[in-house]
């Protein structure tokens, strides 16, 4: 019993540490812009950009994708930094040096940006619907809530697995911004996967969102939760997948690191 | 002929504090100072941290405008006529920055030297020279972030003197140098002087002070309390004695105490790893030491050395800054 | 004056010799404009085959734009951190003599990266990719570059002034390339905000770069846009000086900018 209390508080306070370090340099109007009005631009200009190649009555297609795809905002930026943060600020030995269950620890990081990617997808929803006239009577909210959720914490997977990358490499926002726009680019977000060759939808479908974002169109306009099920439980296998893979990453870096007496250099 | 002439020079800074009610605080940096410093003249201006110092040095290199008073540089005023003050003058503000990290030292040296306007021939030429001078020959195509404390604070002297500027400041330019490399730049400090250039030195270090400057002013809390040649302001504790004693963990009531004893001027005291060399100034001299040995032991102060001795410049600055150094 | 020029000549090259090494700045500049290119391509290969070029024109504009706004932002605050912002002041050279120099190595490492998009997708898609107009082309490339560094002047300082803008810079990114029809026509937006497209230098450099490359540019199109551009830098350049000035005062005169 004193081991699951043990284990919900290291849990717990990984999560309150990285909410803490996210508003660290929080300031209200920073905090607006890219909340809310960086995500309205970003669905605006593909929207137009969209309607531009397809017509004006794919709008929907081209809000939907991004206000999902947008969950990267929190699942990528934020998650990384969670991580590869630790190394900027020069407190992973601390960690790495205390007993504290590595597993919770790591997961606890990703909790905060979780809620706030998932609130990023609902405001990205709301604009689309506002500006962009995505109609919603048809959907299943509650499946769409899922959706949102399940695409929510398999981008922050990806997001935990480029945190430990960026332990080793050096510079954690280049590999952020690159990812979050190959994700934009290749999950379905603007570009019909249908328009890639065929390679390269496969890759497509390695990455998280794609699923995702297919199923948040197909649920919008009408589908059932049976329908897209298929979809979000291949969506949430690749997050554990990709939270696994990142998990052992993390763990092989104390290990090498400790053996190899390179812990102070991070 | 003076090079710098300042008259009842005065800076206050605004600052507002709080959120919700917001005050303006006003803090006075520089209150009223007045000097003149002579062509080809080692002036210093002497004082512990936050006297105003580099607030002077701010204003007469023309990147602070003052709130009062006014200042002229080789005859030109510091507000109205910064344009040509600029090229004439040279500034070193001591430590890590002002320079560009991801540049070579070469590059450093010779984009300052395109920002001062100097002919590329020249410039060449004079950076060779100036590089022999401040001993980085040899290191120039390195980038600065490779480069120790010492080494950066030399090639902020030949940054400065890129221009061959008549009037110098260096802002406590020997900080954080080891002694070594302290030594060797007092030395190209005294040389420039040599060539007839003016030379406006911050310190606290009141060695340095009475090692290089012809003139010192000593200022404190934005005001000079004494300017005179080093002999001059020894002149000022000629009648005191200074008694030095060891102590073992003193505490603030103790020595505040002591200044409360008749005869006693001031009371400072430094700290020293493990001990503190606690230093009263008495015209008393040996007199006063069974008094002050009485109060030390009676409240349980562990007491090592005492010697009675001479007062040097230090002990004058500590007078002149009223013990708080 | 010839000093003023050699001042911006250095700035230029050491600002570019530093950039070069800055990964944030070559995903910016590079990647970033060349992943939107892919992207427009993909997008706009139902419509038309033909439009690589102005995939290529457009990506590269918001290249252009992109790097303007990150590296303006910073061009003066980063001396500010470094400490180096005081010897620039002191100096008988100007700020803006710098931050123009330092705005021209952005520039320049955007064209760049427009030459590398336009091979690249050359290669990857096989598009014809030929310039229809290749000397207003070029002029108008000219002219954008002239814009582009006056726009970059208003930059500067204003993030200089107001710590606090430069985090809206996030937010202002996506906007440009909206108002400017850079991947797409502004006839597509609502009607009010065309007034606000006309008074940004871009639209017209987008305009212009777009028409003379995609061909069907008139004599007559042609003047308007350079001659919007030219004088909207000009009224660019006039804002700007009033803003070096009070980024000047702010410092020296309320100690606020803290020039240290």
């Amino acid at each position: 019993m004193k081991k699951l209390s043990n284990s919900f508080r290291i849990f717990l306070g990984g999560a309150v540490l990285s909410y803490k370090a996210l508003f660290r340099w929080f300031r209200l109007e920073p905090y607006l812009a890219t909340k809310i009005i960086a995500p309205l631009n970003q669905i605006l200009f593909f929207t137009f950009l969209g309607t531009f190649a397809t017509g004006p009555d794919t709008a929907s297609f081209y809000a939907i994708g991004n206000a999902i795809q947008l969950t990267a905002m929190s699942g990528i930026y934020g998650v990384t930094m969670s991580v590869g943060g630790e190394r900027n600020e020069g407190t992973l030995i601390y960690l790495f040096g205390s007993p504290a269950n590595r597993l919770l620890t790591f997961l606890g990081r990703a909790l905060v940006h979780i809620v706030d990617g998932m609130l990023g997808v609902i405001i990205g929803l709301t604009w689309a619907g506002l500006l962009v006239g995505v109609d919603y009577s048809q959907a299943d909210l509650l499946a769409l809530g899922l959706t949102v959720f399940i695409t929510t914490v398999s981008t922050s997977g990806l997001g935990l697995l480029m945190g430990c990358m960026s332990l080793v490499t050096v510079n954690v926002m280049f590999i952020n911004n690159t990812i979050y726009f190959l994700l934009l680019v290749f999950s379905g977000a603007n570009v019909p996967l249908s328009n890639f060759p065929a390679w390269v939808q496969k890759a497509a479908h390695l990455l998280p969102l794609t699923r995702g974002i297919q199923a948040a169109r197909m649920i919008i306009s009408g589908s059932s939760f049976g329908d897209v099920a298929p979809l979000l439980a291949g969506e949430a296998l690749i997050g554990v997948v990709y939270v696994f893979v990142g998990y052992v990453l993390f763990s092989w870096f104390e290990i090498t690191a400790k053996r190899r007496g390179t812990l102070e250099a991070y | 002929m003076n090079a710098i002439e300042v008259r009842d020079l005065r800076r206050v800074f605004r600052a507002t504090i709080g959120t919700i009610r917001r005050r303006t605080k006003e803090v006075v940096g520089v209150d009223g100072i007045s000097f003149d410093v002579r062509e080809g003249e080692l002036f210093g201006l002497l004082g512990p941290n936050g006297a105003g110092k580099t607030t002077t040095v701010k204003m007469l290199t023309t990147l602070l405008i003052p709130t009062a008073g006014s200042a002229t540089i080789l005859g030109h005023d510091i507000v109205r006529d910064a344009e040509a003050i600029r090229p004439r003058i040279g500034f070193i503000f001591g430590g890590e920055r002002g320079l560009y990290w991801r540049l070579s030292a070469k590059d450093n040296l010779r984009y300052f030297a395109d920002l001062y306007h100097v002919d590329p021939d020249v410039a060449r030429r004079r950076i060779a020279e100036l590089l022999e001078l401040v001993g980085l020959a040899g290191r120039e195509e390195e980038k600065v972030e490779g480069y120790s404390r010492g080494m950066r604070q030399r090639l902020h002297v030949a940054r400065c003197l890129l221009h061959d500027p008549q009037v110098l400041f260096l802002d406590e330019p020997t900080m954080g140098l080891d002694p070594v490399g302290a030594r060797e730049l007092r030395q190209v400090v005294k040389n420039l002087v040599s060539q007839e250039k003016t030379v406006l030195l911050t310190t606290h270090y009141m060695f340095e002070a009475d090692a290089l400057c012809q003139r010192v002013a000593v200022i404190n809390h934005g005001r000079i309390v004494a300017l005179d040649t080093p002999e001059g302001l020894k002149r000022h504790v000629e009648d005191l004695s200074v008694i030095e004693v060891e102590v073992f963990g003193i505490a603030p009531t103790m020595v505040d105490s002591l200044r409360q004893l008749a005869d006693v001027d001031t009371v400072s005291v430094e700290d020293r790893d493990q001990k503190q060399a606690l230093r009263v100034h008495s015209r008393l001299g040996s007199a006063i030491v069974s008094q002050i040995m009485q109060r030390l032991d009676g409240n349980g102060v562990r007491v090592g050395r005492v010697t009675v001795r001479e007062p040097t410049l230090e002990d004058a600055y500590v007078r002149l800054v009223g013990g708080e150094v | 004056m010839i000093a003023n020029l050699r001042v911006v000549r250095t700035t230029f090259e050491l600002d570019v010799k530093q950039q070069a090494v800055d990964l944030f700045m070559i995903f910016g500049v590079l990647i970033q404009p060349l992943l939107i290119a892919i992207m427009a391509i993909y997008m706009l290969l139902e419509r038309d085959a033909s439009r690589g070029i102005y995939v290529v024109v457009g990506s590269g504009m918001t290249g252009l734009w992109t790097s303007l706004l990150f590296r303006g932002t910073f061009n003066i605050n980063a001396e500010r951190f470094m400490g180096t912002l005081e010897g620039i002041v002191a100096s008988p050279s100007s700020l803006a003599t710098v931050v123009m120099g330092k705005t021209l190595a952005s520039v320049t490492m955007s064209l760049l990266s427009m030459i590398f998009s336009y091979g690249l997708a050359s290669l990857i898609f096989r598009f014809p990719l030929s310039v229809a107009q290749p000397v207003p082309f070029c002029l108008s490339l000219l002219i954008t570059v002239l814009a582009f560094i006056s726009f970059g002047l208003l930059i500067s300082p204003l993030m200089a002034i107001n710590l606090s803008l430069s985090g809206w810079v996030n937010a202002l990114e996506y906007p440009m390339y909206i108002l400017g029809g850079f991947l797409f026509p502004i006839l597509l937006l609502p009607g009010w905000s065309n007034p606000l497209s006309y008074v940004l230098a871009p639209y017209w450099a987008a305009r212009v770069l777009h028409a003379t490359s995609s061909g069907g540019a008139t004599l007559a199109d042609i003047l308007l846009s350079w001659t919007m551009m030219l004088i909207l830098g000009g009224i660019y350049v006039g804002a700007s000086y009033r803003l070096f000035r009070i980024v000047l005062r702010r410092a020296r005169v309320d100690a606020t900018l803290s020039l240290m």
